[in-house]
């Protein structure tokens, strides 16, 4: 529901910042983006770990993430990554090959931070209302089972953070 | 599970890099570790799909393969004969392992091959214990503590990572090759600090202190090749500041260090005990636009010697020396560049007349200063495999091995060239 709400509220952008469903903070500062995918700042507020999932740099996704996102040149995230990939200095984002391994990492691993393009995450809830029907018709009969995972569910698979400037 | 199933994986790895080591055959070497990695990635890969726990992000491993043809024509950089060498090799492994929030392990195994520039081997790049002592939004402190690598110069830290890099050789002066194993990084205390926000940009302190070891052959590279004795650095502090206005395009960083070094001498020596020190300063800055790059770095260094060549001699020597540097994306994957240095060893003899003359002739005046112009081209065929090839016109000696006793029967001449071709792949 909160997922949903969010979309109808904020205008259609090309590609949203999403995080696990755990983040507690659902708004973000651009610098504080910037800090987070430069690796300035390691740690969400409730001082839990952030971890970052990027697509390969060569990425059109990527590349636009970047740019419009983070108002900084992909050349320029690979030399800071790979900077501390290589010298020991700290830890890189996670690349992954695809937005599918992406949404997936960013699903199953608490602190994740990634980004999706729009249209990929309005398949992802149209494709979670439908497991909710799926689910509501295979627990119809229990009532009460019913209720508690549509409460869970509720909560939405992703967040969808608001990014302020 | 996950990271049991990494951890597997880097051991064999491990295992397999320190066998292929010793052996002599160089292109069966890359091509094992050419498959070892990439079955590696695909390891990796499947990991990620099969799992995905909250420990799966705390151990990463990372690593790349270079390989590349060099030719020298005029001079001793890579080799004696002057033939076309495939040495210029490059192979490193790391793994990180996050163990809370506060600590984490870091260590990187590096194989380089880049003839006589310096020693052929495997060593162990950094090693080290990295304690997150302090973070929050805008601030954060680390300190390390074992093997760390230099970050303080503007490519210090990235000299031996290929695609890291801006070109496959970097500018003598600053990275000087002949200086590596003790310049690329110590033994010792490092700490970070680091300050970001809006209204002033962003901040990175750094201050080391340690030792680097200094090999026998690293003693007769540095020194003479007969020097008999031993040679011992006491000491490398070194500072550097960094600053990116907000949201700006430029940062500029400074740069300090300070190193001290002693050499005994042994029973039956043609030289005498004695300390050195060098000192180092160096300012930077760089530019970086959508397609235009500019960086450059302008440097001093002061060298003392008190006695070697006798009990009592001393020396003070200030060299200087900068270079600028352009990179323009021709297209999203080709990158063009452009680079001038000019260094002299003697800031009192530029055109190197007085070190011909106080020689008696012996060491040529070229050996007195290093000007390098240097053209080179990347493409970048995946988001993680590159070429590059460059082409350097040198004019000088002043950065060619052996340093205070130089060859000048193989660099018998002041203008040299060379030319390179490098692939990179790395994970």
């Amino acid at each position: 529901m909160l997922l949903l709400s969010i979309l109808v509220i904020t205008p259609v952008l090309a590609l949203e910042i999403v995080t696990h469903p755990q983040v507690i903070d659902n708004n973000l500062t651009k610098s504080q983006l910037r800090r987070i995918y430069t690796m300035r700042q390691v740690n969400w507020s409730d001082n839990s770990a952030i971890t970052v999932f990027v697509l390969p740099s060569q990425h059109v996704l990527h590349q636009r993430f970047a740019k419009e996102r983070l108002q900084i040149f992909p050349y320029q995230l690979n030399r800071i990554w790979h900077k501390l990939t290589y010298s020991g200095l700290g830890v890189a984002p996670t690349t992954v090959q695809s937005e599918e391994e992406l949404i997936q990492a960013v699903i199953k691993t608490p602190g994740a931070i990634g980004y999706i393009d729009t249209p990929s995450l309005q398949k992802l809830i149209a494709k979670e209302k439908d497991d909710k029907v799926t689910l509501t018709q295979v627990v119809s009969q229990e009532n009460t089972v019913m209720d508690s995972k549509q409460k869970e569910r509720g909560k939405g698979v992703v967040n969808v953070v608001k990014i302020k400037d | 599970m996950l990271s049991k199933l990494k951890t597997n994986a880097a051991v064999e790895v491990l295992s397999k890099v320190n066998n292929l080591f010793p052996s002599i055959n160089l292109a069966v070497n890359i091509k094992a570790m050419f498959l070892v990695a990439m079955g590696l990635t695909s390891n990796l890969a499947y990991a990620k799909e099969t799992n995905s726990t909250s420990g799966s992000q705390n151990f990463q491993l990372h690593g790349f393969l270079s390989q590349g043809l060099i030719d020298v024509d005029g001079s001793d950089f890579v080799n004696d004969d002057g033939e076309l060498s495939a040495e210029l090799t490059e192979i490193g492994l790391n793994a990180s392992y996050k163990i809370n929030n506060r600590f984490r392990l870091a260590g990187q195994v590096v194989y380089l091959d880049g003839g006589n520039r310096y020693a052929q081997g495997a060593r162990v790049d950094y090693a080290l214990l990295d304690w997150s002592a302090y973070s929050d939004d805008n601030w954060q402190a680390n300190i390390y503590l074992g093997r760390f690598k230099n970050n303080h110069w503007l490519y210090s830290s990235s000299r031996d990572i290929p695609f890291a890099r801006p070109s496959i050789i970097l500018p003598q002066s600053v990275y000087f090759d002949g200086f590596r194993d003790i310049a690329v990084g110590s033994d010792g205390i490092a700490s970070k600090i680091s300050y970001s926000s809006d209204e002033y940009g962003d901040f990175d302190w750094q201050i080391s202190y340690g030792t680097s070891p200094i090999s026998d052959e690293q003693t007769k590279n540095i020194l003479s090749e007969y020097a008999q004795g031993t040679a011992e650095q006491d000491y490398d502090s070194q500072t550097s500041l960094y600053w990116r206005p907000a949201f700006s395009s430029w940062r500029f960083g400074m740069s300090l260090l300070e190193a001290g070094f002693t050499y005994d001498q042994s029973a039956q020596d043609f030289f005498y005990d004695a300390d050195f020190v060098f000192q180092f300063y160096t300012l930077n800055a760089l530019y970086e636009g959508e397609l235009w790059e500019f960086s450059g770095e302008v440097y001093q260094q002061r060298f003392t010697i008190d006695g070697f060549y006798f009990p009592g001699f001393n020396l003070d020597n200030v060299g200087q020396g900068f270079y600028l540097q352009s990179r323009y994306k021709l297209t999203d994957k080709m990158t063009l560049l452009v680079r001038y240095e000019d260094f002299y060893l003697d800031k009192d003899d530029k055109d190197g007349k007085e070190l011909e003359e106080s020689t008696g002739g012996q060491v040529p005046y070229y050996f007195g200063f290093h000007k390098d112009v240097t053209l080179g081209l990347n493409y970048d065929i995946t988001s993680n495999f590159s070429a590059r090839m460059e082409y350097h016109w040198v004019k000088g000696a002043g950065r060619l091995t052996p340093v205070v006793a130089p060859n000048p029967q193989i660099n018998n001449s002041e203008d040299w060239q060379m030319w390179a071709i490098q692939l990179m792949y790395w994970f």
